[in-house]
């Protein structure tokens, strides 16, 4: 309950207090990308990429493991930073493109399976995915969220998944690299499953670190 | 002001047609000095004060505050229909508060509205979602019962300073008189000119102001 009086108090009051400091979307974006970046190359390094990398990447299945995850990784880390400053609209369909993609690729290879679905879905890896892409994504992510405090966005738990959804994408299409299993019914179940929890995981931390 | 203003003339009405709707105009005579170091004319684009005012001009950044505070207060009293309108001017000072604290994710070269609406609409919403849990009386039918505020939240000098600067003379100086001094409610509202009970109820809005800024300061 407030009088006017003290309204014009606080304009003063805030009129005479320092500018903060600028705020640039580039930051959280590099970190997360940063970070991200030079946890793959140290998990390359150790684990190594997959023998046979020259010759898989003919393969188009082999091409779309690595490169749909960096088209997601793309589009949601340009939706974080429109996110990060109010009054942008967000158009989040773009979103349906790489995963429309990955179910159409699981799709017309069930359509043309022939049994032993079961073995190609969980594949020898599966526990080595999902740990792997979700352990290399959870730092970026924490740094990203932190650093995006200084942003300003009202929609604090979109945003946060979205940028979990952005680095653990980036990284999945790294990890791709290393991984040997090729069937869109693996890397669709798997990466997706990754990718989902990390943008939990993001959801989580906006709500709790975003709002303002 | 050849720029696309496409939400003003809705919301100018807004604020026209409510009756008794002239008192920021008083508030702007107020605060006329400020304006008055600045050889600018007043019918300034909100984009031009916004944009001086990221680059550290105080004088741009209050005649901005200023020049927005109306489309505010409309805002606020359409949404706030069932909030008691004694508390519109602390939501209307919650978002001002949240307009200097975000001011740099303004993209220079956009237009100022839709962020302003968007900065506006998430303060306010938060701010009428948190008052909405609760039953609002007016506090001085508790003038007599209400106890003492006891101490300040635990806060460094510092920053107990640059918030007592932030609220109204007078509430800063019972605030300092009670917390940091250690006077009862009652010596410190004489000293200033208020009974006891005044006093009282003067103290239990600054606290609660303070409390609203340190959360914000925090962040």
């Amino acid at each position: 309950m407030s009088d006017r009086q003290s309204t014009d108090d606080l304009i003063r009051a805030l009129a005479a207090a320092p500018a903060p400091a600028p705020f640039n979307p580039v930051v959280p974006a590099g970190a997360m990308f940063g970070l991200a970046a030079g946890g793959l190359a140290a998990f390359l390094v150790v684990f190594g990429l997959r023998p046979d990398l020259g010759a898989a990447w003919q393969d188009l299945g082999v091409q779309a493991k690595s490169l749909l995850p960096a088209v997601l990784c793309a589009l949601a880390l340009w939706l974080v930073l429109r996110a990060s400053r109010p009054g942008t609209g967000l158009t989040l369909w773009p979103l349906a493109l790489p995963l429309g993609a990955v179910l159409a690729m699981a799709l017309l290879r069930l359509a043309g399976a022939e049994g032993a679905l079961r073995a190609e879905v969980l594949g020898q890896t599966a526990l080595a995915c999902l740990t792997s892409i979700t352990a290399l994504s959870l730092v970026p992510l924490v740094a990203g969220i932190l650093l995006l405090r200084r942003a300003a966005s009202t929609r604090p738990v979109l945003t946060g998944a979205l940028a979990g959804v952005a680095v653990s994408a980036g990284v999945a299409s790294g990890y791709a690299l290393h991984c040997t299993e090729d069937s869109p019914l693996f890397f669709g179940t798997w990466y997706g499953l990754a990718i989902g929890m990390v943008a939990l995981v993001g959801a989580w931390l906006g709500h709790r670190f975003l709002r303002w | 002001m050849n720029l696309p203003f496409v939400y003003a003339p809705a919301l100018g009405a807004v604020s026209l047609t409510v009756p008794g709707d002239c008192a920021p105009r008083a508030a702007s005579a107020r605060l006329a000095h400020l304006a008055k170091e600045d050889p600018v004319p007043q019918e300034e684009p909100w984009e031009v004060l916004l944009a001086r005012a990221n680059e550290g001009d105080g004088p741009a950044f209050a005649r901005f505050l200023l020049a927005v505070t109306p489309t505010l207060r409309a805002v606020i009293r359409r949404r706030g229909v069932g909030l008691p309108p004694d508390q519109h001017e602390d939501v209307l000072q919650e978002v001002l508060l949240a307009i200097h604290l975000k001011r740099q994710t303004w993209r220079r070269g956009s237009p100022v509205r839709p962020w302003l609406y968007a900065v506006a609409r998430y303060k306010v919403v938060d701010a009428f979602r948190r008052r909405g849990a609760f039953v609002t009386l007016p506090i001085e039918d508790f003038a007599e019962v209400l106890p003492e505020e006891a101490a300040a939240a635990p806060l460094s000098d510092r920053d107990a300073e640059t918030m007592l600067g932030l609220i109204d003379a007078r509430s800063a100086r019972l605030v300092r008189a009670v917390a940091l001094d250690g006077k009862t409610a009652a010596e410190a509202g004489k000293a200033v000119g208020m009974t006891a009970g005044a006093a009282r109820v003067a103290l239990h809005r600054a606290m609660r102001q303070l409390t609203v800024l340190a959360e914000r300061m925090m962040k």
